[in-house]
């Protein structure tokens, strides 16, 4: 019989992101896992019932993370410009302070093991209620949800990449998402979705 | 009203050879009908075929003498 230890816990779920994003789901075994985050394999069983277990917890409570961080100081009627800077001032420093994590959203999102219907639905309600205000407001022009989160996020997270990577295209030098560049994307973005 | 205190289970992981769902059925109804166990799965994705436990005591000895009855290997895995 063991006791629970919360330090022991947060450590074996941050050993099996980096299993996740550096070999693959396939790459996580409860065997690999406890010699990665220096525990014995009965121990990852007290927290997680099998693989899929841990897999989904660890998700859900990322998702979670992720959540609060997105929503820090977030005021979804705020202006859109106003709101939509701290949007990714938020979701910028979450992926920079997480980078495992940010990858392993990434990696969950195309794979079968989770059940993604458990996500926060706070983040979602903030974020449609932010939009349908500056569509009201006449902020933004009103567009289908996935071509506005391609305008809106998709470059902020594919100049995240380039950041974290420290290299862009070949022959480039290493990239750095500074406040200037983050100002002068931010600015095409929002000239982008105005009616 | 009653004081419904919630008491944490107590986990207990063993070593097995129940190896497909076919063996996981068969002990079903063995641990199912044990009143001092609160939950069980087998994780036949692990090479152990880890079999975990949450009881409302702390003792192997009980889980393993009915699982070997019942034709199975069991052992308690330990550190």
């Amino acid at each position: 019989m063991r006791t629970r230890d919360p330090n022991k816990e947060a450590l074996i779920r941050e050993k099996a992101i980096e299993l996740i994003v550096n070999h693959g789901f396939d790459g996580l075994s409860m065997h690999k896992l406890a010699k990665a985050a220096g525990v014995s394999v009965a121990t990852i069983y007290i927290y997680f019932k099998d693989r899929e277990d841990l897999i989904q917890q660890v998700y859900t409570d990322e998702s979670r993370k992720m959540t609060e961080a997105t929503l820090l100081n977030f005021d979804p009627d705020a202006h859109f410009d106003e709101g939509l800077k701290r949007q990714w001032i938020n979701r910028m420093t979450y992926c920079l302070e997480n980078p495992y994590s940010m990858t392993f959203m990434e990696q969950v999102k195309h794979s079968p093991l989770v059940e993604r219907s458990t996500v926060d639905t706070r983040f979602l309600q903030a974020m449609q209620r932010f939009v349908h205000n500056a569509i009201d407001r006449k902020e933004i022009m009103p567009l289908p949800v996935e071509i506005y989160w391609s305008i809106a996020f998709a470059p902020l997270y594919q100049l995240v990449k380039f950041h974290i990577a420290g290299k862009s295209m070949p022959g480039r030098p290493p990239f750095i998402f500074d406040e200037e560049k983050i100002n002068l994307t931010l600015g095409l973005v929002l000239k982008a979705l105005k009616p | 009203m009653n004081d419904h205190r919630i008491t944490e289970a107590f986990v207990l992981v063993f070593k097995t050879n129940i190896s497909n769902p076919i063996q996981v059925k068969s002990i079903a109804d063995t641990l199912n009908s044990c009143p001092d166990i609160l939950k069980w799965n087998v994780d036949l994705a692990d090479i152990d075929k880890v079999l975990r436990i949450e009881a409302t005591h702390a003792q192997c000895g009980p889980v393993i003498e009915l699982v070997t009855r019942a034709g199975y290997a069991c052992e308690e895995l330990t550190d």
